[in-house]
């Protein structure tokens, strides 16, 4: 049929068929900032405006659309400007990945429109159709106030950041005046004295990617026309546990417009382990791109190529399966049960524990005397706590392109946190030599570690292989829940002893830990679970065991904080417990305990991925903010009101109780002895420079932060260094985006790339100036001498290019740690329970974390924001459903519930700086240990209003109305 | 999204019923569009869109206000004229990207057991004005969602509620505050009467008797089982019925 569409004020007719959405029309026509996220409008990705109202056009008809006018974000401002919208998302942090942030701008200019000075909650509401699982929403609502403000003529404030006084130490000087009053958007940082001061590192700087991300431009996978392409989908089991008997693709092939179907039967079987990890990947290789054999609702069973979508979807209805359904298992403790049904038993398992049993990992790390601790010590205390599954769930979902280049290499422009890996991954399954594989990975909208794997990258190139032609596969909503990646279930349970002081004599920690049908991340996630489980507090004995089962569930992977969110909500959850029993303060007890400078992490070096360290080499803390984070914690979160019988029980509310809990995270900064990272830099004619590295950008902000430590170290603004990364043609390895890695690794890589870079720099004034190399400086675009001459950059470039002894100014360099300093955090909530139906309502969440030097306090603070935001939906709300035969029932965001602006706690960060000397100007990670804290604060605030010890996840109000039942009686 | 294979946009109610009377030809109205074109891809054939008939109008008539058809869930949020307690309902059931394009009398046709709005206008006593070929026919809301047969080769044009209530409330529980309620009860006092509806309790909203809440048989799920929801509307519901006794906001 024929529409007619006013777009942008340009009147235009579309043919599309009835049944098309207003997004799918929009796309083809070349309106990228509409972007997927959904087929039924829960996501707002695709919302746009018509007729001047906010509407998901995805669950929209085109049809419906005819006569009326769209708006879209290019419409709003042209090439080389920016709307004051726009401007104002930008300079607030507001735009993490971006993914969805064309939307907001729309729903921010509708409702500008309307009302100039809208109010908190009017602005949630308009936001509330936008799911967003980056900022927390905080810094968008900021960026709407900031518009709003900026719109109606007012002035606004440049963001730098809240200075906050500490209250553990002096910082000297006039010390830090109050930061009471100052700006929200500003980022709270606490100053320490010993950090240097900087030029550009340290500086709320603009994002780099800024432009393309504000004003929509094509900057995703999905955002390229290829002539030709072809459109795949995948058949999914719909048993848990099956043998495919026999598989005739006949009628499918026979339907016009299908080009391709593959399956186990004319796929290549090639063993592989899918995680996204260094070389060698860890055993056992348990996966193969299509095999004879399913083993959960969502495996794969087949894959399809076809013209459209909708032929591909029509093919996959014509394909015949016949399967041999099997006996299936899904809880970890009763698959590695005598009897229970083997899941993998293709009799291919090198590097399996006990196949037989399901057991696919047995971990063993000891530490001291366990046994001799606890029979020594004063009390002894045991706990088992259950942790669930969730699903990532980032808003562009896994997709990826893959076609021939024009020297027949194959490119995959994909949606993933580890190219590189990905490179070297995917080139035995497709048969082709690692150098005839290009992977690209441009923005992407959000991973969370669902992207930390070599998913579907196969799946694409089989079928370009197939079919010769682009081959695009992006999975929808529902398949992103149930086929890609989520984080272990376990059941954890901790024995620990204390002498009579309270302190810590010996720790047991037992898990059983459910990776689903296959592998992956089994191994590591549950090696940190352990490391980050029986690290935070000082114990002369410690052990840890854990066995890693295969079950009949969908397969969980690496999710942003790896195995620690787990752990740490055991660990604080028992902790809390033993200072209840013991009757001292939870956080006397804690801190009597926990590790501090000087420290040993004892526990490491039989819990490291990477190379083992020399003999008896035990990694030591160097640097810790915890008492200050946990001082600013107490002091915002208003720890005192605990202890206030009318605020605990609110006289006109008699069914509300209120708490607070607290819970302390410890985290790691990389992989040490393994992740590596990689820059190169070089000069332009301009004096400006292309940085060229392997580092992921996943929407957190990496490339900024990695040029502003270039731009530091180079004397230049942050504008004159140009990113260009994560091609593994064109940029210098990395090994992605993943264990806090990137600010610690990639940024010392990119520092000394730059010192390298510098040092030639130097060399080359010198010579122009007549004056030795050792009295140059690098200072606003400058190389000066110590009598105040100096030439441009761009001089030296040009003089080096053009005109003397020319060669390229250029650094390269890698970086590997031995070290993995943690950062520490205090995370305090607040909470409402409703002791009649167990309703929770989180009222607030403080976070203060020690980061080491954050490079730019506004994208860590939105760092924690986003990362707080996603810890409360694991403790509080989300949750993978399953009816009896393992089919997920709530695979759509309604029923999985995450977060919508409109219902937010507070959310409150406190930055607080120490000088980790290992660092890149004296940075640690930040990434993930957002994650670590919320679920147990929630749980312990429960506790604190009610008396009530709930030691499952999540808080949701049936479990929590049970627990009490119980308790009562 | 649904496969339908041709779309009508009919100026006349006429024509409208006329495309949706066809023997033989699978044909659903389209309002806003964001239940219908999320179902499975199995049914309707065609459809015809609601949106030039003018039926959006909101209007009042002493104390009964008249929502139309397809007035956007947010027209019902906007309106001066919308009591509190059924703003607050319109408000909860869906964020604004969906309210802009979801209508009155989508959200009837739909009979979503989770809808807040529905329970509002239960509790309300709220009517539906039905045009079939053999003319107008004005239906309780609780008998439309009781029996959605009465909307076939029919076309709800309106929903109308007395809005002269002495006090309306609502009370409802879920995982976090914008949630969908596991279960929510709404309810109004009539004069001496009080009328209560739930969420969550059945296949359908439904007008709820608190003293036999016992009697409920709700389908169970994973975010509250039968036992579950059957407290929650005792409880709930007799938090409601204080709240409209002490005069809870019309």
């Amino acid at each position: 049929m024929r529409i007619t569409l006013t777009i942008n004020g340009d009147t235009r007719t579309v043919d599309c068929e009835p049944h098309e959405s207003l997004l799918t029309v929009l796309r083809r026509d070349g309106y990228y900032s509409v972007r997927y996220g959904s087929e039924t409008g829960e996501t707002g990705a695709a919302a746009v405006l018509v007729d001047g109202r906010l509407v998901a056009s995805d669950i929209m008809l085109a049809a419906q659309a005819d006569g009326h006018q769209i708006e879209t974000v290019e419409g709003l401002a042209p090439r080389m400007e920016m709307h004051p919208i726009q401007e104002a998302f930008v300079a607030t942090g507001a735009i993490q990945s971006g993914y969805s942030t064309p939307a907001m701008i729309l729903g921010t200019k509708a409702l500008l429109d309307r009302n100039p000075d809208p109010s908190e909650d009017e602005i949630r509401d308009m936001l509330s159709g936008i799911l967003d699982r980056e900022t927390g929403y905080l810094r968008p609502v900021l960026a709407v106030q900031r518009a709003a403000a900026a719109l109606r003529g007012e002035p606004v404030p440049e963001v730098v950041s809240a200075l906050v006084p500490p209250l553990t130490y002096d910082v000297g000087g006039e010390g830090v005046a109050d930061a009471a009053g100052l700006p929200a958007v500003f980022p709270k940082v606490v100053p320490n004295p010993e950090v240097p001061e900087t030029k550009v590192v340290g500086k709320p700087e603009l994002k780099v990617d800024s432009v393309k991300l504000a004003k929509g431009n094509p900057a995703f996978v999905d955002d390229i026309d290829m002539r030709q392409m072809l459109y795949a989908k995948v058949l999914y089991s719909p048993h848990a546990h099956a043998r495919i008997v026999g598989i005739d693709d006949s009628k499918a092939l026979a339907l016009p417009g299908v080009k391709a179907v593959i399956h186990h039967g004319n796929v290549e079987r090639v063993r592989y382990a899918s995680g996204g990890q260094s070389y060698p990947n860890p055993l056992p290789y348990d996966q193969v791109s299509f095999d004879n054999k399913v083993r959960y609702v969502g495996d794969r069973v087949a894959a399809v190529a076809a013209e459209s979508i909708e032929i591909a979807e029509d093919a996959l209805r014509l394909i015949d399966v016949e399967y041999e359904v099997l006996p299936a298992v899904f809880d970890e403790n009763e698959a590695i049960m005598e009897g229970a049904p083997v899941i993998h038993d293709e009799g291919e398992m090198d590097g399996a524990h006990d196949p037989e049993r399901n057991i696919v990992h047995h971990i063993a790390a000891d530490s001291g005397d366990v046994d001799a601790g606890l029979e020594n010590a004063h009390r002894v205390f045991e706990q088992t706590f259950r942790v669930h599954q969730v699903q990532q769930t980032p808003i562009e979902p896994h997709i990826a392109i893959a076609y021939w280049d024009s020297d027949e290499r194959m490119v995959i422009r994909t949606s993933t946190q580890v190219p590189f890996h990905v490179r070297r991954m995917v080139a035995p399954l497709l048969g082709l030599p690692v150098k005839q594989i290009r992977i690209v990975k441009p923005r992407i909208g959000g991973g969370f570690g669902a992207k930390q794997e070599m998913l579907i990258e196969d799946i694409v190139g089989h079928l370009t292989k197939a079919t010769g032609r682009p081959v695009r596969l992006e999975l929808n909503r529902e398949e992103e829940f149930v086929s890609s990646r989520t984080r272990h279930p376990q059941t954890i349970t901790y024995r620990t002893g204390v002498d009579a002081l309270g302190r810590l004599v010996a720790q047991d920690m037992r898990v059983v830990a459910n990776t689903g049908a296959y592998g992956t991340h089994g191994l590591t996630v549950q090696m940190v679970s352990g490391l980050r489980g029986l690290s935070s507090y000082n114990c002369p004995n410690k052990r840890y065991r854990c066995d890693v089962a295969y079950t009949n569930l969908p397969v969980p992977g690496a999710y942003r904080g790896y195995g620690a969110p787990q752990a740490l909500f055991a660990l604080e959850a028992h902790m809390e417990d033993i200072a209840h029993e013991l009757g001292q303060d939870p956080l006397e007890f804690r801190r009597k305990n926990w590790t501090g400078v000087g420290d040993p992490i004892d526990i490491a070096p039989q819990l490291g991925e990477g190379e083992a360290p020399e003999d008896g080499f035990v990694p030591v803390i160097t640097s810790s903010g915890l008492e200050e984070c946990v001082a600013q914690g107490e002091r915002a979160i208003g720890w005192k009101r605990r202890l206030d019988p009318a605020w605990r029980t609110p006289a006109d509310r008699p069914n509300i109780r209120r708490g607070i809990g607290f819970a302390m995270c410890m985290h790691g900064s990389a992989i040490p002895g393994l992740d590596m990272g990689a820059a190169s830099i070089k000069i332009n004619d301009d004096g400006s420079f292309n940085m060229l590295m392997g580092a992921t950008d996943l929407g957190t902000g990496a490339d900024t932060i990695l040029a502003q430590i270039a731009a530091e170290v180079l004397g230049v603004p942050l504008d004159d260094i140009i990113v260009y990364a994560a091609d593994t043609d064109m940029t210098p390895f990395d090994v992605g985006a993943y264990a806090s890695s990137t600010t610690y690794i990639s940024g010392m890589a990119v520092k000394r790339a730059a010192e390298e870079t510098r040092k030639l720099i130097v060399d080359r004034a010198a010579l122009m100036l007549d004056e030795s190399p050792g009295s140059i400086e690098l200072a606003d675009r400058r190389a000066w001498a110590t009598d105040g001459r100096s030439v441009t950059l761009a001089d030296v470039a040009l003089h080096t290019l053009h005109q003397e002894q020319q060669h390229q100014i250029m650094g390269t360099a890698s970086y590997v740690s031995s070290e993995s300093p943690p950062p520490y955090a205090a995370q305090f909530a607040e909470v409402e329970v409703d002791v009649d139906t167990g309703q929770v309502t989180v009222k607030r969440l403080v976070m203060a974390v020690d980061c080491g030097v954050p490079i730019n306090p506004v994208t860590a603070a939105g760092q924690v924001e986003g990362g707080m935001v996603q810890a409360l939906g694991y403790g509080h709300c989300e949750e993978m459903a399953y009816d009896e035969n393992g089919k997920m029932v709530n695979a759509a965001f309604g029923p999985y519930w995450i977060y919508r602006a409109d219902e937010m706690p507070d959310i409150d960060t406190y930055l607080v700086q120490t000088m980790e000397k290992s660092g890149p100007f004296g940075a640690k990670a930040i990434a993930e240990i957002p994650k670590d804290g919320v679920a147990p604060a929630i749980r312990n605030a429960i506790l604190d209003a009610t008396g009530t010890r709930i030691d499952n996840l999540p808080f949701t109000p049936e479990r929590v109305w049970r627990a009490m039942q119980s308790a009562d009686g | 999204m649904t496969r339908i294979r041709s779309y009508h946009r009919p100026s006349s109610l006429g024509d409208a019923l006329a495309l949706l009377t066809r023997p033989d030809i699978a044909t659903a109205p389209i309002a806003g569009g964001t239940v219908l074109n999320g179902l499975p891809d199995t049914m309707p054939e065609e459809v015809v869109d609601l949106q030039a008939l003018g039926l959006d109008e909101i209007t009042r008539d002493g104390a009964m206000l008249r929502l139309g058809a397809t007035a956007r869930l947010q027209d019902v949020v906007d309106h001066e004229w919308t009591p509190p307690v059924l703003r607050d309902l319109a408000k909860g059931e869906a964020p604004n990207t969906l309210r802009n394009a979801a209508t009155v009398g989508g959200t009837v046709a739909a009979a979503d057991p989770e809808s807040r709005f529905l329970a509002g206008l239960l509790a309300f006593g709220a009517t539906a004005t039905i045009v079939s070929t053999d003319g107008e026919q004005t239906v309780a809301v609780a008998d439309v969602l009781g029996d959605g047969r009465v909307l076939a080769g029919s076309l709800i044009v309106a929903v109308s509620i007395d809005v002269d209530v002495t006090a309306a409330a609502s009370a409802g529980t879920a995982r976090t505050p914008a949630d969908t309620p596991i279960v929510l009860v709404a309810g109004c006092a009539r004069g001496g009467v009080i009328t209560l509806a739930a969420t969550g309790v059945a296949e359908t909203p439904m007008v709820i008797d608190l003293s036999d809440v016992d009697a409920l048989d709700p389908p169970g799920d994973f975010r509250g089982t039968a036992a579950y929801r059957r407290h929650l509307a005792g409880t709930l519901g007799a938090r409601v019925v204080a709240d409209l006794q002490e005069g809870g906001a019309v």
